[in-house]
């Protein structure tokens, strides 16, 4: 990590994948809308894959000395996660925000966004009121009400790629593949208190019923994800043994089923292909069991990077301070990240 | 990250004793705990400290162990930012704590600080853990004793570490070796186990055991299959972490055998009385066959993880290999 510029309290990431809109009018809109917080800002512009046209709008924002710009540019695309991540590792700002390099939100709503950090740690933007059709809309509630019935806090658009949040958040956070949408999901269970703000739709946002199978592929596996990161990620034998032990049972009472047909009334078992399918289930039902077992290894083996109890303070009021008991306790150690 | 020899917080030398009470939603129970440490360790002189861990209570547990610290430079507050557990807040007491001999106790003035000297005592004879025995347990029977009594009669079948009381919050550690051990998910109520793979001393003596004075409990019967789950992890990492395909071989031999037997059955009987091959039969032994060699690959892959893993890189990896069954010696007084 490159030396922090204190000064700064706001650094705003933009991670420029394939959909991206003329950024330099964006830059413009996001700037009117940092001014009105009236604090030192930067923006860190993160180019996720060779597109030429952003770099060459870019370059002049950056002679021009309009404030504080840093430019990082990916050698190819890593995805929205990775760049935000690539963002963060330039950024000073005290706290971190994210926007979407097209236009989603109201610009003008930013300091709105911002507003609940001083008693939160994360806040996402909600788009509110939203436009789509009607099949869009149901499917966005099936969606969401999955995960917030997983994650026990309820969330409505996790889509919104405005978010704020203050920095020790994404330190702690790595965030890889498609965990950026799962943000404030994964700040909720590291224990980071998140709250969504509903934040003006922009007008040229129209991303209506096009989504492909690709994308619903991609829902379905995001709440498998939350899924399993939320329940099980230190203690997997709990997910495999219990599906493992599930298709053993099943796998084995049919096997008994058979062998009781077989002896009590005679019906030949070598012709049956019921037979096959039990001892296929019994066999998956194994394997999954051992693989089970081979993650709980993984997570032993790498047991002292997995702790729980990341960001732990130890508090302590050494002697020498004890005539006079301050209430400003002197933090001794934090808990390696 | 693993702290060896941290500096005693307090700036000399590291104190002999470090006394660990995670606290979640206790806030009745903190100041009578201060009270109750500090009046059974001040009269013997000893050098010690204590650490308060708060599970991310909701009430105001923290800020009633900080009011105590203020007052104390002996007593150290670790606070969580959510609630992880009491396995995630006893392991960091054990890694926060500087003391010789780590002593973990319950938050809720269930166990008797009075007995803790004795427990020192034990380790100063050469033990590396000293557990607790509540032999006169103030609980209900059928929910939480019974249950409990079956529960440690198969942890001591399955992990050939036959302790009388799992459940019992207050033992004690030498720093050396529970600072080895990794700790994670919900395994406070297996760390002898967990410390076998040490191979450590451990000797059990009775401890004192009141009934709940304040707040409620947190346990329920809920816990059988996580703890059965649990308990196959740990005889597996126990015994076989660091042979993974040892033990991956061993599963897949019975397999094996049955599979192999299906398909030579079938065989023998085509060649023998000229019966046509009967298909599911032999279908059976060959997916028998493929699932052993599939685990004996797991296996393999295991052998993988734990030569990429931080274990190996630890005087622990070496105290893997020469494993021994941990001597438990019981003691009465």
């Amino acid at each position: 990590m490159i030396e922090r510029n204190t000064s700064i309290k706001y650094s705003v990431i933009v991670p420029i994948g394939t959909r991206h809109e003329d950024i330099g009018e964006l830059y413009e809109e996001y700037r009117r809308g940092m001014d009105s917080l009236r604090a030192p800002y930067e923006f860190v512009f993160v180019v996720d894959g060779p597109h030429r046209d952003v770099i060459q709008r870019l370059e002049p924002l950056i002679a021009a000395g309009a404030g504080n710009i840093v430019m990082v540019v990916l050698n190819r695309s890593f995805g929205e996660s990775t760049a935000v991540m690539a963002g963060f590792e330039r950024c000073s700002g005290e706290i971190i925000l994210t926007l979407p390099a097209y236009h989603q939100i109201n610009p003008e709503d930013i300091s709105k966004l911002v507003a609940p950090l001083d008693r939160k740690d994360v806040a996402v933007g909600w788009r509110w009121p939203r436009v789509g059709g009607g099949f869009e809309k149901f499917r966005r509630t099936m969606f969401h009400s999955l995960v917030s019935r997983v994650n026990g806090m309820q969330l409505h658009d996790l889509g919104c790629g405005a978010r704020a949040m203050k920095r020790v958040v994404l330190q702690e956070l790595s965030l890889y593949g498609d965990q950026h949408r799962l943000l404030a999901v994964l700040a909720h269970r590291q224990g980071f208190s998140v709250t969504e703000v509903e934040l003006r739709q922009s007008e040229q946002d129209r991303f209506e019923g096009r989504y492909r199978p690709r994308e619903y592929a991609h829902f379905v596996l995001d709440v498998f994800t939350v899924f399993f990161l939320v329940r099980f990620t230190k203690k997997p034998l709990r997910f495999f043994g219990m599906l493992g032990a599930t298709m053993f049972g099943v796998g084995a009472l049919v096997v008994l089923f058979l062998v009781v047909e077989r002896l009590a009334f005679q019906t030949s078992l070598a012709d049956r292909p019921a037979l096959l399918l039990s001892a296929l289930i019994v066999v998956l039902g194994l394997q999954l069991f051992a693989l089970g077992l081979l993650a709980e290894l993984i997570i032993f083996t790498h047991a002292r990077h997995l702790k729980d109890y990341q960001g732990a303070q130890v508090i302590h009021y050494p002697k020498a301070e004890l005539p006079r008991p301050t209430r400003e306790a002197r933090v001794e150690k934090t808990a390696a990240l | 990250m693993l702290i060896d020899h941290p500096k005693s917080a307090t700036g000399g030398a590291r104190p002999r004793l470090s006394v660990i009470a995670p606290l979640y939603n206790e806030e009745d129970n903190v100041r009578p705990l201060y009270a109750a440490l500090t009046q059974a360790l001040d009269p013997t002189g000893l050098d010690y400290e204590m650490l308060f861990v708060d599970d991310g209570s909701k009430d105001s547990t923290l800020s009633r162990a900080l009011e105590l610290a203020e007052t104390d430079p002996r007593l150290k507050v670790v606070k969580f930012r959510r609630n992880c557990g009491q396995t995630a807040a006893m392991a960091a007491g054990i890694e926060f704590a500087c003391g010789e001999v780590l002593v973990t106790m319950d938050g809720d003035l269930q166990n008797d600080p009075l007995d803790i000297p004795m427990f020192l005592e034990t380790i100063e004879q050469g033990y590396d853990i000293v557990v607790g025995w509540r032999f006169k347990r103030q609980d209900k029977l059928i929910s939480r004793k019974i249950p409990s009594k079956i529960a440690n009669w198969l942890i001591g079948k399955v992990t050939k570490v036959p302790i009388k009381d799992n459940g019992c919050s207050l033992k004690a550690y030498r720093a050396s070796v529970i600072k080895q051990i990794p700790l994670y998910s919900e395994m406070h109520r297996f760390i002898p186990a967990m410390a076998s793979i040490a191979a450590p001393r451990i000797a059990e003596v009775k401890a004192r055991h009141h009934a709940r004075r304040f707040g409620a409990s947190k346990y329920g019967l809920s816990r059988v299959y996580k703890v059965l789950l649990d308990l196959l992890v740990i005889k597996t990492l126990a015994s076989f972490a660091g042979r993974p395909l040892l033990w991956f071989g061993l599963l897949a031999m019975p397999i094996l055998l049955l599979g192999t037997g299906l398909v030579a059955y079938e065989l023998l009987e085509a060649a023998l009385w000229g019966l046509p091959l009967s298909l599911p039969v032999a279908g059976c032994g060959i997916i028998f066959i493929a699932a052993a060699f599939m685990l004996v690959f797991a296996g393999a892959l295991g052998e993988l993880i734990y030569n990429l893993g931080d274990m190996r890189d630890h005087e622990f990896a070496r105290l893997t290999q020469h494993m021994q069954t941990a001597r438990v010696e019981t003691q009465t007084q």
